[in-house]
């Protein structure tokens, strides 16, 4: 069994029910395997979140539940001396509190800033993935809080050495997505799948004075590095292309039978200014 | 303070990690939870996860899908807090006295000025209770039993004995009391208008929303969310259960549609499409719709034909043939709400060529726009556009996607609402508690009634009596009545959830007000204006026995359990002992009762668990589990009802159920079959005067055909606040504030202070969790606001401080900030009208009602204006020197707010591939 957890972002509504079992189960109580969260300041369930989009015609969010990753190969484990930070063989990354102490430096290993720092006990403290619970016969449940405590099936606990487990049905018909600046693939013992890129929306109307969206228009999309890609508009005249590439030019074409052919440059930004609105596009009849 | 308390924080005394797990199980309106003790301290909680002893899941076949509920029940945010509530910084210790309370023989003289200033003293039980009672005893000789007045805050505790209908109730009915009647807060709009269009006053003007959810995943196309963010509202107190629910309706391929000024929480994740039109004007943009119909000639002829009533004279209307001569076009929509002619045709049109259901109504309308100035209109011509697309029609209806799970309806479990659920009834008591008292008082301007000594309004608040119910009389100090000069307060804080509240900071300040009394767990900020503090203990720490989200199988929400995946039947043991000095509500009262010389009546012999047990035992539970083994497990799910051939042989699970689709019988002519109907409905009638549809409303017509803002055609009406109103020259946002997303009433963001880590909900600044509230870009420009400033909102009636989030997510127009904050920190500690850093936005909100005839809040009919501010310099929340008992060391951790540079670092530059 390697115990391993699916985030797919695409389900996650940001309700923070992990955020808060994350807390319940670790502020005020420790174990063998970690000392006690303080109440406030530390968040080993952190969930990142962004607005998309540059426009009220069209806004989404997104949130991406981060805890650590377990790495394969951990920068925490690298910069941590006496053995204070170990890899467990099911792969779980622990720190060891006692011999951790003092040890500032496995904080700032992180490259996704996952481990935080105890002042009052001068010890750096991460996510466990619960191993203390797993590890526990008394204990009645069978998961990580977080994943226990997701309504949505945003965060799936499964064992990564069975591939016919919901965490592989899932992570099969997703978007992989590695974090940024971390190049851990193959991946640790947490996945993170359909966090999303960059997106291009737009709405089509008929001629101002007509009032009226033109719902078929064709819309025509070239990427600079040569990909189409083609959509009709829907029953609001809108388009909408996701999962676009990020940082990179596009050429649009809207076509409609009768209308002048409306040619449109844009791109895509990067991070949390990927998303662009292109705008609200009106037809001239020929 | 004159004695001086030092205390140790309960989660500090170092954790026994190798003690013995003890499982016992509660309820909130987080959800139904396991609670894990380890030597009598809380460890943890958790969700119930079935195991194979418990029911069988049931299964909706849907457009070649399958789906079934997970086996674990889910818990919203808030049930996740129950440890950090329990052990929070604002518990209540100790029972406390004012400290510059005298106790004048003739109730004067008592410094009530000083109320929410002066410090406490720590006393004992005895002597607190002692107080009370003297001062019961001296204000019964002197004005009589109606003197007291009594209210209570909505789900402050969950169990059927312990819930304000029941103890609360039997404690004040059997003394006699000036009942303080609610108004229906959360659906205004609704009960006072839609009972006008196709009755349902029973369901408070609510639809029907049995067996939706397959009904949905089966036929549904298209959901217009309108004015509704069902991830934020969780129908009602139904946990996070639906939530999965909607993801299907995803994965079948319903389109979601939402509207609403705040592009909102559910709207952001799952929105095909976004229209926020102004805030209030909801109802031009439904009658363009409506216009856009008629014109078109897509509705469905046959149904108005045979179920609407005067039909006709309202399409005479939107074609601008009525009385006003303008044309309900979707050009003049667009001049009032903001959408763009040719969208609002283009919804208009998708709506009549999709099978569409509009998430709306009881638990679809806690958005905001049913408590506008418009709110009736709003209602009413949402019911209106539904009829004229045949609801009950196969996957036509009204339903937020938020309730209507299967269900077993022939299990009876009472709810908080039921008549026969309360210990102050039969069969639950032997002696059933009434109130001698025929006045009353009404809460949303309770401090007005005090305050001038008179106060007149219509309507009984709750009026699913009848359509009659909201037209009756009332007059405070009703003839040959006492006024009322002893308030007795339990249970959470008005001053964030009612109107222009710094009127209830005036009304504790006065003399009128002889002695109050506060009886809750925390120090709220109505708790701080008490002469006597009663602390109560939580949930966790008594006996108690409820279903998760059942109001009550014939109350206004009825069968509102089918907001979870579960019936789950709890028995709320008692995890630890009562904290501190605090004590059981029961305890209190049974004191109290005691020393008033009826402590035996109140009781009738019975303790805490003897009382529960009352309602396992007048319930269909003893057919299934005995006491003793319900209380072992702690919990009960009943199936849904089956029989041994509706199981699918290979999963197990039920295929086929009991099922009866709301509102399905009126579009089959067929007499009505749903639980929880009216005996006309047999008839095929609605609860309208005349049975039918009313297009034209009989009910208004012949009960109040004079009111200007409820008129008998439902149409939008400029505001008397908004945004063409005076006060938008001074004010020119409209503010709205919808039910919550992070807190539930008042009862969560005060206490657990886990909550205010969440940017999207408070930010800690200096000691203080400053509520966030969300600023268009344009607006935050012209005012030169950044996000994560500290702005003021403020009118004529008050100024709150607020961190400022800027955002698209709301338009020009509207300022966004959550309603039901349970924190008042005013600035100036005591003072009248002091900036409030707490973020109780209730304080700008108008104090009007809705109309002469409607005694309806309208908070999101709000016109404010936003500046740059600064945090206050001085550290936390202003009450901890009056409350030694706080924990500070709590208060005093900083955080840092994150900003979304963070989620650039993390996913700055992605490529996505599937792997």
């Amino acid at each position: 069994m390697r115990p391993g957890m699916l985030v797919d972002a695409g389900r996650c509504m940001a309700c923070y029910a992990c955020f808060m079992a994350c807390k319940d189960e670790h502020c005020g109580w420790g174990s063998a395997l970690t000392k006690p969260q303080p109440e406030m300041g530390q968040y080993w369930m952190n969930i990142v979140e962004w607005e998309r989009g540059d426009s009220e015609r069209r806004i989404k969010t997104a949130s991406v539940p981060t805890l650590c990753e377990h790495c394969e190969n951990p920068w925490c484990m690298a910069a941590a001396k006496d053995g204070a930070v170990y890899k467990r063989p099911d792969g779980i990354v622990i720190i060891d509190p006692e011999k951790a102490v003092g040890q500032r430096q496995i904080v700032d290993a992180c490259p996704i800033h996952a481990i935080y720092w105890n002042e009052a006990l001068q010890l750096p403290q991460k996510c466990t993935l619960c191993a203390e619970l797993l590890d526990d016969p008394e204990y009645p449940g069978k998961e990580p809080r977080c994943s226990e405590a997701c309504p949505n099936q945003a965060l799936i606990f499964g064992d990564l050495d069975d591939p016919d487990n919901l965490l592989h049905q899932r992570m099969a018909i997703r978007h992989y997505t590695p974090l940024t600046g971390f190049p851990t693939d193959p991946h640790g013992n947490v996945i993170h799948v359909d966090v999303p890129t960059a997106f291009l929306f737009g709405t089509v109307y008929y001629p101002e004075e007509e009032e009226e969206v033109c719902i078929g228009a064709h819309v025509k999309m070239v990427c600079e590095d040569g990909t189409v890609y083609e959509q009709d508009t829907n029953w609001a005249g809108d388009y909408e292309f996701e999962w676009l590439p990020e940082g990179k030019k596009f050429h649009i074409t809207i076509t409609k039978d009768g209308y002048k052919p409306i040619e449109i440059d844009t791109e895509t930004g990067t991070g949390t200014h990927a998303d662009h609105v292109v705008g609200m596009h009106y037809l001239e009849e020929v | 303070m004159a004695e001086n308390v030092t205390t140790v924080p309960v989660n500090q005394i170092s954790p026994n990690t190798n003690g013995k797990l003890r499982i016992t199980h509660s309820v909130c309106v987080g959800g139904p939870m396991e609670v894990h003790t380890i030597d009598g301290v809380m460890r943890r909680v958790r969700p119930i996860v079935l195991t194979d002893d418990d029911a069988p899941g049931w299964v909706i076949k849907a457009r070649g899908q399958e789906f079934t509920p997970q086996r674990k029940t889910t818990m919203s945010l808030l049930g996740y807090c129950e440890k950090d509530r329990t052990y929070a910084y604002d518990r209540l210790k100790y029972p406390m006295i004012r400290e510059d309370f005298v106790e004048t023989p003739d109730g004067k003289n008592r410094n009530t000025e000083n109320r929410g200033k002066s410090g406490y003293r720590r006393a004992s039980w005895d002597e607190a209770l002692s107080l009370v009672a003297r001062e019961i005893k001296r204000l019964h000789k002197t004005y009589g039993k109606e003197t007291i007045t009594a209210c209570t805050s909505s789900h402050h505790s969950w169990g059927l004995s312990g819930y304000k209908i029941s103890l609360f109730n039997r404690f004040f009915s059997m003394m006699g009391y000036t009942r303080v009647i609610d108004n229906p807060d959360s659906w205004e709009g609704f009960t006072w208008g839609t009972p006008h269009t196709y009755g349902y006053y029973w369901r408070l003007g609510g639809p029907e929303p049995f067996d939706m959810l397959e009904m949905a995943l089966q036929n549904t196309e298209t959901i217009i969310m309108w004015s509704h963010d069902p991830d934020t509202t969780r129908g009602g107190y139904s946990a996070q259960e639906s939530a999965l629910w909607r993801w299907w309706m995803k994965d079948v391929g319903i389109k979601f549609i939402f509207i609403d000024p705040m592009n909102n929480f559910s709207s952001v994740k799952m929105a095909d499409k976004w229209y926020g039109p102004r805030m209030g004007t909801d109802a031009a943009f439904l009658e363009a719709i409506a216009y856009t119909w008629v014109t078109e000639g897509t509705y469905d002829k046959e149904y108005v034909a045979q179920h609407g009533h005067r039909f006709k004279e309202w399409e005479a209307h939107l074609l601008g043939l009525g009385p006003d001569g303008t044309a309900k076009t979707p050009k003049w929509a667009e001049g009032i709400c903001g959408i763009k002619a040719a969208d609002i045709k283009a919804l208009a049109r998708l709506w009549a060529s999709d099978v569409t259901i509009a998430g709306s109504g009881m638990r679809g309308g806690f958005g905001g726009a049913c408590r506008t100035v418009g709110g009736t209109d709003y209602a009413r011509l949402i019911v209106s556009l539904l009829g004229m697309q045949g609801m009950g029609k196969p996957g036509r209806n009204m339903w937020g996607g938020s309730c209507g799970a299967p269900m077993n309806y022939n299990f009876w479990f009472g709810g908080y609402s039921d008549p026969l659920s309360s210990i102050a009834k039969a069969p639950i008591c032997d002696h059933p508690a009434v109130n001698t008292v025929e006045q009353v008082l009404y809460r949303p301007n309770m401090p007005d009634a005090i305050l001038d000594g008179h106060y007149e309004w219509y309507g009984e608040g709750f009026c699913g009596g009848g359509l009659d119910f909201e037209f009756t009389r009332h007059i405070y100090p009703q003839p040959g009545y006492n006024k009322v000069h002893c308030f007795w307060r339990y249970g959470g804080s008005f001053i964030g959830t009612m109107l222009d509240t710094n009127k209830w900071v005036r009304m504790y300040k006065s003399p009128e007000l002889e002695f109050v009394i506060n009886q809750d767990i925390y120090f709220t900020p109505e708790t701080r204006h008490a002469d006597v503090i009663l602390p109560a203990c939580t949930n966790l720490e008594r006996v108690d026995i409820g279903e998760v989200g059942n109001s009550g199988n014939g109350g206004y929400c009825s069968h509102s359990q089918t907001g979870n995946s579960w019936q789950v039947i709890v028995f709320q043991d008692k995890a630890i002992e009562p904290l501190w000095d605090s004590r059981s509500d029961f305890w209190i009262f049974s004191q109290v009762a005691a020393r008033l010389g009826w402590g035996e009546e109140f009781t009738e012999g019975r303790n805490e668990e003897q009382w529960a047990k009352r309602f396992w035992q007048f319930s269909d539970l003893p057919k299934h589990m005995s006491w003793e083994e319900f209380k072992k497990k702690g919990y009960y799910i009943p199936p849904v009802s089956y029989k041994p051939e509706d199981r699918d042989p290979k999963t197990g699970l039920i295929e086929n159920w009991d099922r009866w689709p709301g509102f399905q019988w009126f579009a089959e002519n067929r007499p009505c079959d749903t639980p929880n109907h009216q005996i006309f409905q047999e008839e095929h009638k609605l609860g309208t005067l005349s049975g039918k549809w009313e297009f034209v409303s009989e009910s208004m017509l012949y009960w109040a055909p004079d009111d200007e803002i409820r008129t008998p055609i439902a149409h939008y009406k400029d505001a008397w606040e908004g945004h063409k109103s005076l006060s938008a020259d001074k004010y020119p946002y409209g503010m709205i504030s919808p039910h919550p997303r992070f807190d539930y009433h008042t009862h969560y963001n005060l206490h657990a202070v886990w909550l205010w880590e969440i940017p999207e909900n408070r930010h800690y600044i200096n000691g203080n969790p400053y509520l966030v509230c969300r600023i268009n870009p344009v607006v935050a420009a012209q005012k030169g606001i950044k996000d994560g400033d500290i702005v003021r909102l403020f009118n004529d009636r008050g100024s709150v401080l607020c961190a400022a989030r800027v955002t698209r997510r709301v338009n020009k127009e509207t300022i966004h900030a959550y309603t039901s904050s349970g924190i008042y920190n005013p600035i100036e500690y005591g003072e009248r009208e002091s900036w409030d850093k707490g973020g109780s936005v209730n304080l700008l909100v108008p104090g009007r009602l809705m109309g002469e005839y409607i005694p309806a809040m309208v908070p999101n009919s709000c016109n404010i204006d936003v500046e740059l501010a600064e945090a206050d310099p001085n550290f936390g929340q202003g009450f901890e020197h009056i409350l030694d008992a706080v924990d500070k060391q709590q208060l005093e951790t900083q955080r840092p707010i994150r900003t979304s540079a963070e989620a650039d670092l993390l996913f700055g530059e992605k490529e996505a591939k599937i792997s």
